[in-house]
């Protein structure tokens, strides 16, 4: 009985746009979506020729495929447009890299040392990003950061599974949350609106 | 030459990292721990194996291929553990509902 409440609340809890930041999206347009079928057809067909050293007779498989792919544009609710900050990007990967290493000496570590040092536990945090593309990288990106993993969404609630209970999640994610923003040039709120 | 032995170096260390993860998946105590293990160690395991491939390969389509493949991998492994994660927590509450 308690899982199918639990599962109506799970469906109930997106509550559409979030309330912490703002996305500077624009109406999307009939124009604005054989654009996107268009550059997704070229992005796509990119990487199958590359995937397939450019051999002519793999587009056998390759046309059908990258067409319905891209095709996907037309089905289901419309992403908005997100911005990308060309600067947060590079800063974000270089983090991203030096934190991967980081995740992986520290679970390594862990597996050699004898002892077994584990404190594993679950915490909940809440994210004030968007759904959609931000969310998504934000729940990624927290299972390659040291000792955390995206274990489960309710709506705005991220349950994280930790290595190491005592770590200091919160100030981690706040820190990460703030990269992804930056990333999607997304601006808090009471910023835009002054 | 060096270029060679750094290929070397670069791809033993990857192998390093992915003995890693499995010694994880082996030691660790339970379903959420091993995904930690292997998310992160083999991550950086397959990163560093690209890498060092990268070096030896022959031409930019190649490397392009090679860094393609490593992120699609690093997407889905991501992607994968989280799904895992979510359906064991699922599984758990019906148990302990019934």
């Amino acid at each position: 009985m308690k899982t199918r409440s639990e599962t109506a609340r799970d469906t109930h809890a997106y509550p559409g746009p979030s309330t912490g930041l703002v996305v500077q999206s624009r109406k999307i347009s009939r124009a604005e979506l054989a654009r996107r079928f268009l550059l997704r057809l070229v992005v796509l067909a990119f990487f199958w020729t590359l995937l397939t050293d450019f051999r002519s007779d793999a587009l056998v498989f390759g046309l059908p495929a990258v067409l319905a792919a891209a095709a996907l544009v037309f089905l289901g609710p419309a992403a908005p447009n997100w911005q990308l900050s060309l600067r947060g990007a590079v800063a974000f990967v270089l983090w991203f890299a030096v934190q991967s290493v980081r995740g992986a000496i520290d679970v390594a570590r862990r597996a050699f040392t004898p002892s077994l040092p584990l404190h594993p536990g679950f915490r909940t945090y809440r994210t004030s990003l968007p759904e959609g593309a931000p969310r998504i990288l934000f729940l990624n990106t927290i299972t390659l950061l040291p000792g955390t993993l995206s274990a489960e969404v309710m709506g705005e609630d991220i349950i994280v599974h930790m290595l190491d209970i005592r770590a200091d999640l919160e100030a981690d994610l706040h820190d990460l949350e703030r990269r992804v923003a930056t990333l999607f040039a997304l601006t808090p709120e009471t910023k835009a609106q002054s | 030459m060096i270029l060679d032995l750094l290929a070397a170096i670069l791809i033993a260390s990857g192998a390093f990292f992915f003995v890693a993860g499995t010694v994880g998946l082996l030691r660790f105590p339970d379903l959420y721990c091993r995904l930690h293990a292997l998310t992160k160690a083999d991550g950086l395991g397959l990163a560093l194996i690209a890498m060092g491939l990268s070096l030896l390969a022959g031409s930019a389509a190649e490397i392009l291929r090679i860094i393609l493949i490593w992120f699609f991998v690093a997407l889905a492994s991501a992607t994968c553990s989280h799904l895992i994660a979510a359906h064991a927590r699922r599984v758990d509450r019906e148990r302990t509902d019934d």
